[in-house]
Parts: structure tokens; sequence; C-alpha cells
């Protein structure tokens, strides 16, 4: 059985926004009722903010390696969403009756699976979807390694193991 | 009493702890009164003008306080507060 129903048109879009940005990442929700998805939400990425990068939870070798690289750098290879941005998201499902069901990103120049970085600040919210009674989502990766043909792949992230979500396009 | 969870992030100015706790009325009293008791908190939650930063949330029990009052969120006794970094990955 399948984890999500995403229509194509919605991974078309998935797969736009990330080349509007490339070689920035881009990221975001989608959302929907049930299993299927139904609305894609872009988030601002700004791990270029200043003082963004000391405040989100990467490692500490993560952190020295951002903080040498200029905003636009950072961008490249790490994404931050725009809490206000993610708040005005969540209004707009609870106002539609949606349920946030996938954390999208991009990655420009790796391949379309979980880095270590997504690995554990994925394992550092598990524990605040359900706090915020929110399901815990998958996670959405889109690989633009080869800039022809778009990788995209979803995850579950448990307790810091990763497996492959069952995605159906229709 | 309000128990406040501190990310890991922040945890350095905690002294390394998870949960602090304030007498507080308000999330703007709660921050000012951490911000006594562990110097500089303040300044990573809000910006100078002494808004909420755009990669912190703050959740008072299940409720983010953008869909309450923001920093006027009033606070009870036994309330839970979580500062939550935004939401990040590589």
């Amino acid at each position: 059985m399948s984890d999500l129903i995403v229509p194509q048109q919605i991974l078309d879009e998935l797969i736009a926004h990330a080349r509007e940005l490339d070689p920035h990442e881009c990221c975001g929700f989608l959302a929907g009722t049930g299993r299927t998805v139904t609305r894609a939400y872009r988030i601002k990425n700004i791990v270029g903010l200043e003082g963004a990068a000391q405040a989100a939870s990467f490692d500490e070798a993560k952190i020295r390696h951002l903080s040498r690289l200029s905003p636009e750098e950072r961008a490249e290879i790490a994404f931050i969403m725009d809490a206000q941005e993610m708040f005005q998201a969540v209004k707009d499902m609870r106002k539609n009756g949606l349920t946030l069901q996938v954390v999208y990103h991009s990655h420009p120049h790796d391949p379309a699976r979980p880095s270590v970085t997504d690995i554990k600040i994925a394992n550092d919210w598990e524990e605040n979807w359900s706090r915020l009674n929110l399901t815990l989502p998958v996670y959405l990766l889109i690989s633009l390694m080869d800039k022809s043909r778009p990788d995209l792949r979803g995850y579950w992230i448990k307790q810091g193991t990763v497996s492959p979500a069952q995605i159906t396009t229709v | 009493m309000i128990k406040v969870r501190i990310p890991t992030p922040l945890r350095p100015l905690t002294k390394g702890r998870g949960e602090v706790e304030a007498q507080a009325s308000s999330i703007a009293h709660m921050i000012d009164t951490l911000n006594e008791a562990h110097p500089g908190l303040k300044d990573r939650l809000c910006d100078e003008t002494g808004e909420l930063r755009r990669f912190v949330n703050i959740y008072v029990n299940e409720e983010d306080i953008r869909f309450l009052k923001g920093k006027e969120t009033s606070l009870n006794d036994g309330d839970e507060v979580s500062i939550v970094p935004a939401i990040a990955g590589g």
C-alpha cells in the first residue's frame, strides 16, 4: 500500500521550485487529506540570514563549515525554513482542513538521499511532531545532480532509521 | 511555574540543561526572566527590534505563539513552553 498518493502536477511543481532556486536548496511542505496530497507550500530558505545557522540544530562541524561560506554558498548545501512562513502554511492548512504530510527540500549537487544533517535534524524534530499534534511527515528529496532528469524520493526517518516511503503518482 | 524546553543549540547558555523553569506571566516576560538567569538567550530568540527571529519557533503547550498573541501570549502556572529551532537540513 502506498504511503502517499501525489498528483504528477504537484511533483512537477516541486521540480520547478528546485530548478528555480538551483544551485540553492529549496524547501517546503506538501499537505492533503488522508494519504492524498493536494497542495504544495513553498517555504523560504533562510540559511543565509545572519545568525540562522548558529540557531539551527546543525552539528558543530556543519556550523563551522557554514560559517566559512557566504550566504549564497550556504544555501547551496543547507536549508533553514522560515518559521514565519511555516506558520502561514500551517495556518492555511488548518483553514482548509489539510494535514501536513511531507517536508521536502532539494539537493542541487547530491543524490536524493537524506544527508547526515537531514537525519540528525529529522531525529530532533521527531518528538516535536507529536507534541504539536502533527503526524510524522515523509521527507521528500529532489536531486538535481542530473539536471535533465530530476530524481524525487521519499523517506521515513524514525528513531534514526531511514526507510523508503512508497509514493504513488497519479 | 512554567517549564521551558531548551533546544540543543541554546543549551550552552543554560549550562547544558534541556529544561529550565521560569516564573512569568507572558512569553515576553519569560524571555526577559530567562535572559537574567542565562544571559545571551534573548539575543538568540529576538532580533534588535524585539521581534521573534525567523528561525525560531516558540510553542505554548501545543500551539505556536504566532497563532496566539505572539510575545504577548499570557502564561499560566503549569504551562509548558517549547523553544524549537526552525526545520532545517543539509
